[in-house]
């Protein structure tokens, strides 16, 4: 996902522009440029980072013109580069162009357009249009009817606004399949990929529909059918709402919206490239040590890594703390690092794969923003995929870094000879269960957990309990619920209870413990035993167990009961349990959710 | 954007809807189709149309042209109670081909604009937008199926087992013109059309987090009219209300205009004291009381959480709580509304020849309007007494009367 944006008016509009492309960096936020006319031509900027950090480095809002297009990038796939940054120009330099969305057909018309000597300097789809432009403006063609022409060569899907130094009092812009917008202003008008571009300027709008062009000037604009050319006639709509709601797409929440996004995550994770997870387990087994390393939820993501490696591949990965790194592990040649960075940004994180990498360790990471810090620095990049994440709670991100753990394990484990092929692809093929589950308790069980969380919501401690794989679910559960509900909660093996911590429990003390299917054998029996030990000293349970599970069911005071999935994906299932809780509890409390009291999304600092 | 509400329905709410239609039950002072009015009017929906039938001369004098609420307004009737979808479609030619209405149920309650973020659903998608919202309420747990992008792709009105339970319907919808079609293909009947819209159009939900009710049972307008009242923050004293003598006031209470409060009375917020009341020496308001207009507290009175419609006269020395009282009952001086069950099982209620769980422990009486209920009676909890009925002095009653 990407965002386009233009900007026509009588007075300089670079403030206005960079406005527009900042509110428009929650659809990706990778790298950023803009393109206006003044005296000298077509003057672009543009460079790699957020909206912010390419204003510091190229001062965008500095630049003179009563006329710009920007682009806010998110690439998915390829590199985040300077060059294959937008907006893009053609050879002479007439013609500037931002687009949004994919131009199937461009391997052709790049050919094309090679063989009558454009040279291409960037490996987008997009070059291909102001060259195409230009290429007919050259027989003699006005720019709106090059441009109509032009649009209409291009298959695929596209929201393209254009601007000429030739035609230098207007805005092109054209629609196919990707969101594009007008804003009427008073002085000035606007092109925008969606209402947040321009909500701080105006609130008329107009939507423009598949296959409709438009051509804005400071003074008005008309709209036309691309293949027809014949002029439509649209209305003039007022927004009534604020931009963040829009932004969420309707959920009240980022937190919820991401949390519901969690099926299609893993199935993004699934189709990941095997031959990369392949290479992946095969450097881990390569070095005679490794480590998995992060910090907050990645720590835990790390931690429940740490379980998958030693079920699925019979080794064991040591976890640690990427802010303990240095005091704690050696690092030679013979070490390898696995960190997991939402952001790619985290400074622990950095430190400790600069310390590891200046010891002559090779490093890997999996990541979710391409071009970040970490991304760049490490021998070996597991992009995520799963979409800019907003809320500063991780929840899609994380669930999709274990997976990638886990189908790393699975690679390792067939690798070395510990599981058969056989084996690898039954495993994979029950993870392919874990959407449609994750859907079942999205959809048939979220009032029951909010029901349940805005019961408990005045218990002011909690005690998150699992065993095995579950206790680093129970730690990332608590996590959740300390940053998001401000409450206590404390995490532990289900085990070390009582090795101390359970001379806090009375009757003020809530506890969840997450309880693995019966059929896991010890590893129920003693989840279950830690369940009667506090409700012996009067303490309140909240079991998560499954569905059937009747002796669990008795022990609980409460239940939260779960569809049966196999093995693999249990501890997937109450995650997401772990994270609904805490957002109910949250709401119940209304607390800031997407951005709780002294979090950052990315901690960038020591 | 036009609105139209749903303001018909019949006798569903006994006994307080043999004489008036639901959304005119009154909680925190003010009507539920009262609320819904200024809310609307806030997210700039002025134009409503409301579908009235049983009871309809109440809305329609009360609220006009809608002139006096800052609303356009204009009445379609529904002349028999033949279901929501038949309601709806009374209201079809007012509403213009091509555009798109709000429609609303005129029986939920809420603590903030539900409109307002439907609204703004709707502009985020351009499409149909059902709000839907989660229920504390185990027995009014439904299941609205969503895909990741809020599309709805199921609904099931009721689950099937225990322990699963997800977003209901809200009673909020913004749909296109081209619904009524769908309505009539459906036979009027509104969970078949909604299902027709899901398969054919999509329909987008619009999540509503803060609290809501939908009022179905006479101890639903406790609920809600606790729900709002916990959301009030300030005390608010009209300058013409009169004070006399020693008066105790805490937390947010709402005086009205010309309400008279006599010495020694002590008043825990919240509250809501009604246009020109009186209030005698020495009473106890505890909090979550209701009492509408032009009420009269005798000596000595205790009140705790409930709701007097309007016109009520508590004699000395009376108890009411946990209980509703439709508009101009008397209380003879000593009456008690017991609200708990000696072996402290839950209430049942009285309604229509069966006792009813109310799923609650404290629960007094429900008293439809203009009763007459002699000195000295004791009423025991979860006991229905029917408009205009006349209860002799001394006794105990239970049931339903």
């Amino acid at each position: 996902m990407c965002g386009i944006s233009g900007v026509v008016g009588q007075k300089p509009v670079a403030t206005a522009l960079f406005q527009c492309i900042r509110n428009l960096e929650y659809r990706g936020y990778d790298s950023c440029g803009v393109a206006l006319i003044n005296n000298g031509g077509i003057e672009v900027r543009k460079n790699v980072g957020t909206v912010d950090e390419v204003n510091a480095l190229e001062r965008l809002t500095e630049i003179s013109g009563e006329i710009g297009i920007a682009h806010t990038r998110w690439a998915t796939h390829g590199n985040v580069s300077r060059k294959n940054t937008h907006p893009h120009t053609s050879a002479s330099g007439n013609i500037a162009v931002v687009h949004n969305g994919i131009i199937a057909n461009y391997r052709a018309l790049r050919e094309q357009l090679h063989g009558k000597g454009y040279t291409f300097h960037s490996e987008t789809d997009t070059e291909v249009i102001p060259h195409l432009i230009e290429d007919i403006m050259a027989g003699g063609l006005n720019l709106e009817d090059a441009f109509r022409r032009a649009i209409r060569e291009l298959e695929g899907s596209f929201a393209i606004a254009v601007l000429a130094f030739s035609e230098r009092d207007r805005i092109l812009c054209a629609k196919k399949e990707s969101p594009l917008i007008l804003g009427i202003g008073d002085s000035r008008n606007f092109v925008g990929s969606d209402f947040n571009a321009f909500i701080d300027f105006t609130r008329h709008a107009i939507v423009l529909d598949d296959g409709e062009m438009a051509v804005v000037t400071r003074d008005g604009f008309t709209v036309k059918d691309f293949l027809t050319g014949r002029t439509i006639r649209k209305s003039v709509m007022e927004i009534q709402w604020d931009a963040e709601m829009s932004k969420r797409g309707g959920y009240p929440h980022y937190m919820l919206k991401e949390i519901y996004e969690q099926p299609r995550t893993v199935k993004n994770a699934l189709d990941l490239d095997r031959k990369e997870l392949r290479r992946l387990a095969q450097t881990i087994d390569s070095k005679k040590r490794t480590y998995l390393i992060g910090t907050g939820t990645t720590y835990y993501v790390s931690l429940s890594g740490q379980y998958l490696f030693s079920r699925y591949a019979a080794r064991f990965l040591p976890v640690v703390s990427s802010d303990e790194f240095r005091g704690l592990a050696q690092s030679d040649a013979d070490t390898f690092v696995l960190a997991v960075s939402q952001s790619g940004e985290t400074y622990d994180t950095l430190s400790a794969l600069r310390y590891a990498k200046d010891r002559n360790a090779a490093s890997a990471a999996i990541v979710n923003v391409v071009g970040s810090s970490i991304a760049r620095m490490v021998d070996q990049v597991i992009l995520q995929g799963v979409g800019p994440e907003i809320c500063v709670l991780s929840t899609k991100a994380a669930i999709s870094q274990i997976l990638i753990l886990c189908l790393t394990a699975l690679e390792l484990g067939e690798f070395t000879g510990h599981l058969t092929s056989a084996e690898v692809n039954a495993l994979r093929k029950e993870i392919g269960w874990l959407p449609a589950l994750l859907e079942a308790i999205l959809n048939e069980r979220s009032g029951f957990i909010h029901g349940i969380a805005h019961r408990r919501m005045s218990r002011k401690n909690w005690l998150y309990l699992g065993r095995g794989i579950y206790y680093a679910i129970a730690m990332e559960s608590a996590l959740k619920m300390k940053e998001v509900t401000y409450l206590h909660a404390e995490g532990m093996p289900a085990g070390f209870l009582k090795h101390g911590t359970i001379s806090l429990i009375d009757d003020q003390m809530a506890s969840m413990i997450f309880v693995p299917p019966p059929r896991t054998g010890e590893l129920y029996s003693l989840s279950l035993s830690s369940a009667e030990e506090i409700k012996a000293r009067g303490g309140h349970v909240l079991g998560v167990h499954t569905e059937g599970d009747k002796e669990a069911a008795e022990i609980c005071d409460e239940s939260i009961a779960l569809p049966s999935g196999p093995d693999v994906v249990n501890p997937f299932l109450h995650l997401l349990v772990g994270q609904l809780f805490a957002y109910f509890t949250a709401t119940g409390l209304k607390r800031n959710i997407d951005r709780p009291r002294s979090l950052a999304k990315s901690v960038t600092v020591a | 954007m036009k609105a139209i509400i749903l303001a018909a329905g019949g006798d569903s709410l006994p006994p307080f809807t043999s004489t008036r239609p639901k959304p005119m039950v009154h909680l925190s002072g003010h009507y539920l189709l009262e609320s819904a009015i200024e809310y609307l009017r806030a997210a700039g929906v002025i134009d409503l149309v409301l579908v009235v039938g049983h009871r309809k001369e109440r809305i329609v004098s009360y609220f006009g042209n809608g002139s006096e609420f800052g609303v356009r307004i204009s009445y379609v009737s529904q002349e028999e109670d033949l279901g929501i979808g038949n309601a709806l479609l009374q209201a079809e030619s007012r509403i213009n081909p091509g555009e798109y209405f709000l429609l609303v149920y005129g029986d939920v309650v809420t603590t903030g604009n539900i409109y307002l973020e439907t609204i703004q659903g709707f502009n985020s998608f351009r499409a149909p937008v059902a709000a839907i919202c989660l229920t504390p309420e185990s027995e009014t747990f439904g299941n609205v199926y969503l895909d990741n992008e809020m599309r709805i792709t199921r609904l099931v009105e009721k689950p099937m087992k225990g322990g699963l339970g997800n977003y209901v319907l809200a009673g909020v919808f913004i749909l296109p013109h081209g619904f009524f079609k769908t309505l009539k293909g459906a036979g009027a009947d509104m969970g078949k059309a909604l299902d027709d819209l899901i398969q054919k159009n999509g329909l987008h939900s619009s999540i509503w987090e803060q609290d809501w009710i939908d009022v179905r049972t006479p101890w639903d307008i406790l609920r809600a009219n606790r729900m709002v009242m916990d959301t009030w923050h300030q005390a608010i004293v009209s300058d013409t209300a009169q004070l006399k003598g020693w008066i105790h006031i805490n937390g947010p209470v709402h005086i009205e205009e010309g309400v008279k409060i006599l010495s020694g009375t002590v008043i825990e917020g919240p509250c809501y004291l009604g246009e020109g009341s009186f209030v005698g020496n020495n009473v106890l308001i505890r909090p979550y009381t209701c009492i509408g207009p032009h009420s009269m507290i005798g000596y000595g009175v205790e009140l705790k959480n409930c709701v007097l419609f309007s016109d009520a006269r508590v004699g000395r020395l009376s108890f009411i709580g946990d209980s509703v009282v439709g508009e101009g009952v008397h209380f003879g001086s000593g009456t008690v509304t017991v609200n708990v069950n000696l072996d402290g099982t839950d209430v049942k209620a009285a309604i229509g020849g069966e006792d009813v769980e109310t799923g609650m422990d404290k629960v007094g009486s429900f008293i439809g309007d203009d009763s007459l209920i002699g000195a000295g009676n004791t009423l025991l909890a979860g006991t229905v007494i029917h408009n205009s009925s006349i209860i002799p002095h001394h006794g105990t009653v239970s049931r339903e009367v």
